[in-house]
């Protein structure tokens, strides 16, 4: 009817390559991604749940004997009283970073390219925040107090200190964590409510059926559920900015040379998307392998990531010249010396391990053909990860062994105990993320389909 | 709740020794026992074992039977007199040591003495303390000492004892003591020399002899060798203005340290830049406490020592002056400017010098320095001479004899009245071989120690604290020592065991020594006088100094061995023994204070390696904490090394008082026995020492890793003459921009606010105030291997560093604790507020609300708060429960805990002061650190006040705060060091 017809053959340049590969359909990608919930798995999920889950009880039996004896199993000494447990905090609330920038922040810009990795990325957020909401409990002396931290009313009238940055944290972690968790929550019920449809199995039905909140798919429905996912991602944006900001400030407001830097918080924010980037394509490459989802996460997905990563990657990189740049201009003995200590101390091993993984490696993203080879990404991804903990390292441990007097130096080197927290932590980490993939739609079936050439209302017009 | 003693007696059975014989099992039982835990705090793989340090069990502890007080939980029906509950009661009493006694006051609450001060009318510890004198409380309440009576190991009594020396009484008083032997300590008490006196009377042909594994028996010999009496030198330090010391330690480890350390200090003491300066120069081979205060340092070998005096000696005659027996210095490789600038330098002070030579030094090197005392007039001024009367004098010599007569069988009995001479004695005395020659032996001791165990008679020893008796100071002044407790483990008092002896009847050890005063306090009211004398802890005495003595045999023998000795080689390097700063002999070993004291120039604790100097480590080939086999006189002995800089090259030194198989849990297995290495001759050093490397290393545990300041203000030093050119200099060291707050500072203008002041050119390092604090305030042990984690609790710490080059720095002293920062970073990032400011400018600690992040820990910028790793307390024998003070929260693991400014005191003044409706005066609260230091560098107070001594401290130019630019504000300063360098040798490096 129209004068003009929409010639589908004249693509403009600029479009991008589709998001979503392998001529899907709406029911296609229901099935295939809800499939992964409803049939038995693998003997890789049934290997990587027993490792995983072994490496868990790892984790609660070295916090048992911890509880037992005390924070002395761990290296800490006199100049060094923050260790590994710290260490790990900071490095999983990093981690955490990825799930919510990609849910909240890629939403808010519209990239949508995100759809294929959401899910995924908040439930590791997720995971992420409670390994490391589990360091800073365990980590104090008396364990039975710790719920001092929380203003609860009590009968000494006794507040917890407001000034202290441990209470900013123990409010930012939280507060991340529990709009990560409900972000998260929103997001699946419409695809819970597919599961719910699909489920052959009373108990199935039952479970879908309570948690997808008697989701209907109306448009009503789905006009106040577009609301709330937004309302909730303007909510987690700034959350993305804060929670490591004020983590950053546990280091940026106390007087020791390293830790007492304005810079600390954008570079931490920077480091941990950058880390936090690193798990999620860890984490993708390996789930995309073993379900077979290549037309769903692309490769398209993982060069955008990449380039995130070297972007981040050279934040961190400028932070930490900066942060030289800084300690020499300011003219402070003490600053200069720490740095100085930092590449040429005692932990120069870490310094450097930190500088080449972080730094250098991430470089090779320059060139396309990495940026798209998935072997090369994965390898980097790892180092990304092993230098952002040894960020975190350098940051804790370094500074504090050799602060203001040099009677107090001394060397911090971990125990057991503290190689093992740290392992356990992973087994817990992808202990809930394999009952993630196992029993919920890893991916968001909805969004997903909102980003293919179907949804477009104008989709079967072309077929004329 | 009162302990049931019967059924604590069946878990004795460590102690049953005659099981050893018995059987292999316990045989190796008994030998892993104790060994077992100590292996535990020297293995660097176990964890904190160790805590139960002061632990195991009570089961272990030997309480049984033990004559424990009863502890009562019901309030007393009648109090008695003079006991208000919770106010702690002070008493007079004395501590011998050697031939030498420290007057003290003890704290005691509820009878239950909890910490000893010195006595201030006493002239030896002059109102302070050592490290020694705070420990022995350890001591006392000691779980580990022996609390029976054993014969042939088997538990015996008192009485089985008195019966068998009543016949060995009865058939050595017909046989005149023929074939008796008495081995003692050296002793200075006018009861015990009564005593002593009487055996003799009835055992005519016994011998009696003492024997100090360390003591001034040089010094003695070298004075009879002019006088030909027995002559104790007595120095007045305060009075010189240059002092040269040889070899001598006198602030920390030679007799009488607290007074010299104090004259020292005193003429130290610069107000302002008109104030004068004394000018101390050391020589000597190991860096010491003495060696870091001197204004000039020679490093030099040990045996080259005597040459040198000598040299001084002769370089003195060269100048004019007349030193007996002295024409010329011989040919000497020394030094000439120095020798010369020093020697002039004397000769310029005449009268108001001081040369004085360390216990080690032999004989002839004591009797040149007399002479040159003498010479430079100096007696009547800064020497005077006292004799010793009442006091049996150690002697090696008697030690080698006794062991031969022991050996040829001619002694049938030996009574040992303390002492440990199994483990002491020379490696050529073969003491432990010559005891299975004799039919009785007899050992008074505190614990079954390494010769008790073969002893056929084990007597318990009561701690002096539980005792009645009496000593001398070296100046003569008598104390009565007065029991602050009844025996804990039925121990026997030395009074007692030696008025047994030598009467063969058992009497009240009080009545004992009332009798012997009695005398002595004949023609006044003697009632009144012992009261007073109980009271003042002292007995006004004529104390008779005497300036002039003769020197009839005023001749030295310059060709003496010593004199001529040989530079010692890489190929003959020579091995110095010296006691320990904690364990002193030995007799330490299982006192956990002491053991995880740091030694003050190495600052290693739990441990006694070879020290070598870094030319001769580099030139064998050795590093820290490599393990060499040294071998001497055909024996051997495999120990680490430690490298401390400014030691002289080609020779070793040893520390003794470690490596002890029978001391107890703490001390049993630590470190190693260097006595096996002594032999009589060379007592104190020997050449011919050979050492090879083993391959292997050991793990010492330090509590200082980092010894260079990395030119950092921290601690501020000058010389004299840039001083008084610039009297700021110390606050002109930092620069920075103006400190501003953001927000208006709490003013800190009302009541008492507290602040310190630390005065770093009088401080000189000697650890006093670190175990003062630790008995104080109930300050855990946590064993070697969290020493060396860096876990040590102490709450002020020594820092010690070093300047200068490597071979031949120069050492300085900082004591470190919480500073009592005004704007302090511990506090603002607490998240529970479990640290706070007080209106007195206290930072204080809640332990309550504690829950143990370690923030505070991370932000103090002095690194002096300590954290509670595990449960330090938790396993603390009973008898240690009541070594803490029940004024101090004893903590339990997860907390932080840090200095206080001793706010118990603090607040017990306070209290009395209101009470009695008054400000409190200034100097009326003392911190327990300044309580303690000998050289009063210490001083605490209200610094709104501006007469308190404080305030005016803190109004000296020398006057700087650690670390203010930071703007912490901290109530802590310090007054800068200053050194007195001689104009003749500036920029010269000797």
């Amino acid at each position: 009817m129209s004068v003009t017809v929409k010639n589908n053959s004249i693509t403009p340049v600029l479009e991008e390559p589709p998001l979503i590969t392998g001529n899907q359909t709406f029911a296609s990608i229901t099935e295939k991604i809800s499939s992964i919930t409803e049939t038995k798995p693998g003997k890789g999920w049934a290997l990587g749940f027993s490792i995983a889950a072994f490496l868990a009880l790892i984790l609660f039996g070295s916090i048992g004997f911890l509880f037992w004896e005390g924070v002395g199993i761990w290296g800490l000494n006199n100049p060094v009283s923050w260790g590994w447990a710290i260490v790990n905090f900071v490095f999983w609330v990093g981690i955490g970073h990825a799930g919510t920038l990609i849910s909240a922040i890629l939403f808010i810009f519209r990239q949508r390219w995100r759809t294929s990795i959401n899910r995924f990325a908040e439930a590791m957020t997720i995971f992420a925040v409670i390994c490391a909401l589990i360091f800073p409990g365990i980590h104090v002396g008396r364990v039975w107090v710790a719920y001092f931290m929380f203003p609860i009313p009590n009968q000494m009238e006794m507040w917890p200190n407001f000034r202290s940055p441990l209470l900013w944290d123990v409010f930012a972690v939280g507060t991340y964590f529990s709009v990560s968790l409900m972000f998260w929550y929103t997001g699946l019920i419409p695809d819970l409510a597919t599961l719910r449809d699909r489920a052959k199995s009373m108990l199935r039905k039952r479970v879908f059926g309570i948690l997808s909140l008697g989701w209907r798919g109306g448009n009503k429905q789905w006009k106040h559920y577009e609301l709330a996912y937004l309302l909730l991602a303007g909510l987690s944006t700034p959350l993305v900015l804060s929670v490591h900001s004020v983590v950053s400030t546990d280091f940026a407001t106390s007087v020791i040379p390293g830790w007492h830097t304005t810079i600390f918080p954008p570079y931490f924010v920077a480091g941990a998307i950058f880390s936090g980037f690193a798990m999620v394509l860890t984490l993708a490459i390996i789930a995309r392998k073993i379900f077979g989802l290549e037309h769903i996460i692309t490769i398209n997905h993982f060069e955008k990531m990449n380039k995130i990563m070297l972007l981040t990657g050279m934040m961190v990189g400028y932070a930490y010249g900066m942060e030289f740049f800084i300690a020499w201009y300011s003219g402070n003995d003490y600053e200069t010396f720490t740095f100085l200590n930092r590449a040429f101390g005692p932990y120069a091993w870490a310094y450097w391990t930190m500088i080449t993984c972080n730094v250098f490696i991430p470089q090779l993203f320059w060139f396309k053909k990495i940026r798209r080879s998935i072997p090369a990404m994965f390898v980097i991804t790892i180092f990304i990860n092993i230098g952002m903990w040894f960020e975190r390292f350098v940051i804790v441990v370094s500074s504090l062994s050799r602060d203001f007097l040099p009677s107090s130096w001394d060397y911090y080197a971990p125990t057991i105990f503290d190689i093992s927290l740290l392992v356990g932590s992973f087994g817990l980490f992808f202990t809930l993320f394999l009952l993630f993939i196992r029993y919920l739609p890893m991916i968001a079936m909805s969004e997903v389909k909102g980003v293919m050439p179907q949804a477009d209302p104008h989709y079967y017009e072309k077929h004329d | 709740m009162k302990l049931d003693s019967n059924n604590l007696q069946g878990k004795a059975y460590w102690r049953s020794l005659d099981q050893l014989a018995d059987t292999p099992e316990f045989q190796e039982f008994l030998h892993r026992e104790f060994p077992e835990n100590a292996s535990e705090m020297t293995n660097p793989v176990t964890r904190r074992k160790f805590l139960t340090l002061m632990g195991a069990s009570i089961a272990f502890a030997g309480l049984a039977g033990c004559r424990k007080p009863v502890e009562k939980i019901v309030p007393y029906v009648k109090a008695p007199e003079n006991i208000v509950l919770g106010n702690p009661l002070n008493y007079a009493t004395a501590m011998p040591f050697g031939l030498n006694s420290y007057g003290l006051l003890v704290e005691s609450h509820e009878g239950r003495p909890t910490k000893i001060e010195g006595n201030e009318k006493h002239p030896v510890s002059q109102g302070k303390g050592n490290r020694f004198t705070q420990a022995e409380i350890l001591n006392l309440y000691d779980p580990d000492r022996s609390n029976a009576v054993y014969k042939q190991g088997k538990r015996a009594s008192w009485e089985d004892f008195k019966a068998a020396w009543e016949v060995l009484y009865k058939e050595f008083a017909s046989s005149g003591g023929e074939g008796l032997a008495v081995l003692s300590q050296s002793f200075n008490s006018p009861t015990l020399y009564r005593l002593y006196k009487e055996f003799k009377k009835v055992f005519p042909k016994s011998t009696w002899t003492a024997y100090e594994p360390v003591s001034d028996e040089n010094v003695y010999e070298g004075l009879r060798s002019l006088s030909g009496k027995v002559l104790q030198p007595l120095y007045s330090f305060d009075k010189a203005k240059v002092i040269l010391a040889l070899d001598s330690d006198f602030m920390m480890s030679e007799t009488n340290d607290i007074p010299a350390a104090r004259g020292f200090a005193k003429g130290r003491a610069v107000k302002d830049i008109k104030d004068d300066m004394n000018r101390l120069y050391i020589v000597e081979h190991n860096y010491t406490v003495t060696g870091s205060m001197a204004d000039h340092r020679l490093r030099l070998q040990w045996r080259q020592i005597p040459a040198f005096v000598k040299a001084l000696a002769g370089e003195l005659v060269k100048q004019g002056l007349d030193v007996p027996g002295v024409t010329d210095g011989g040919s000497s490789s020394f030094d000439a400017k120095w020798l010369s600038a020093v020697a002039r330098d004397l000769r310029k002070n005449k009268t108001r010098s001081l040369v004085v030579a360390g216990h080690r030094q032999p004989a002839e090197v004591h009797a040149l320095c007399a002479l040159i005392n003498r010479a430079l007039g100096n007696e009547g001024s800064t020497v005077a001479y006292t004799s010793v009367d009442e006091a049996v004098l150690p002697s090696t010599g008697g030690l080698m004899q006794l062991a031969g007569q022991m050996q040829s069988g001619k002694v049938k009995a030996l009574i040992m009245l303390g002492g440990n001479p199994v483990y002491d004695a020379p490696a050529d005395a073969d003491f432990s071989a010559a005891m299975q020659k004799v039919e009785t032996t007899v050992h008074l001791s505190s614990r079954v120690d390494e010769t008790s165990a073969q002893a056929l008679w084990h007597i318990p020893a009561a701690h002096f604290l539980e005792s009645w008796g009496d000593v001398r100071a070296l100046d003569g002044t008598p104390s009565i020592v007065q029991p602050l407790i009844q025996p804990l483990f039925n121990g026997v008092e030395e009074v007692r065991m030696f008025h047994l002896l030598a009467t063969n009847t058992d009497k009240k050890t009080y009545d004992v020594v009332r009798e012997t005063w009695q005398k002595q306090l004949s023609g006044k009211d003697f009632e009144k006088a012992w009261r007073k004398a109980l009271v003042d802890g002292v007995i006004p005495t004529r104390v008779r100094r005497s300036a002039k003595v003769s020197f009839k045999n005023g001749q030295i023998n310059l060709s003496a061995a010593p004199f001529n000795a040989q530079p010692a080689t890489a190929g003959n390097p020579e091995v110095v023994f010296q006691a320990s700063a904690g364990m002193f002999d030995g007799r330490y070993a299982n006192n956990g204070w002491l053991q995880e004291l740091p030694d003050p120039i190495t600052k290693l604790a739990w441990d006694n390696p070879v020290l070598v100097s870094p030319r001769t480590a580099k030139e064998l080939g050795v590093s820290n904490e490599d393990v060499v086999s040294l071998r001497l006189n055909g024996r051997e002995q495999e120990l680490p090394v430690w490298i401390v800089p400014g030691h002289a090259d080609n020779s070793l030194t040893l520390t003794l008082g470690y490596g002890r198989t029978r001391a107890g849990r703490v001390g049993n297995k630590v470190g190693f026995n260097v006595y096996s290495l002594r032999s009589s001759k060379t007592f104190y050093g020997a050449e011919g020492a050979s050492l090879t490397r083993t391959g292997k290393t050991y793990t010492l545990a330090n509590t200082q890793d980092h010894g260079s300041m990395e030119g950092r203000p921290i601690v501020r030093e000058a010389d004299l003459a840039e001083y008084v050119q610039n009297p700021d200099f110390a606050k002109e060291m930092v620069v920075h921009p103006p400190l501003e707050s953001l927000w208006d500072e709490y003013p800190y203008d009302k009541g008492y606010q507290w602040g310190m002041t630390i005065d770093l050119n009088t401080c000189i390092g000697c650890n006093a105030c670190m175990i003062a604090c630790q008995s104080e305030n109930n300050i855990p042990v946590v064993g070697k291997e969290l020493v060396h984690q860096g876990r040590e609790m102490s709450w002020i710490r020594l820092d010690r560093y070093f300047s200068g080059n490597l071979e031949d720095p120069e050492v300085v002293y900082q004591p470190v604790a919480c500073q009592q920062c005004e704007n302090a970073p511990c506090e603002q990032v607490c998240p529970v507020a479990a640290t706070n400011h007080d209106e007195e400018g206290l930072n204080v600690m809640v332990y309550n609300r504690c829950i143990g992040t370690r923030y505070c820990s991370n932000n103090c910028p002095y690194k002096v708060r300590r954290f509670n790793y595990f449960n330090f307390t938790k396993d603390y024998p009973e008898t240690i429960k009541m070594a803490q003070n029940p004024d101090v929260t004893v903590r339990s693991r997860g907390v932080m805990e840090k200095c206080t400014y001793c706010t118990q005191r603090i607040e017990r003044a306070k209290i009395s002061s209101k009470n009695e409706g008054r400000e409190l005066r200034d100097g009326e609260v003392v911190t327990a650190c300044q309580q303690t230091c000998p050289t009063d560098a210490i001083v605490f107070g209200n610094i709104l006040d501006p007469e308190s001594q404080v305030s005016k401290i803190k109004a000296q130019n020398r006057n700087y705060e650690l670390l203010a630019e930071l703007n912490v504000k901290p109530r802590t300063s310090y007054l800068a060091k200053l050194r007195n360098p001689n104009p003749e040798l500036e920029n010269y490096n000797a």
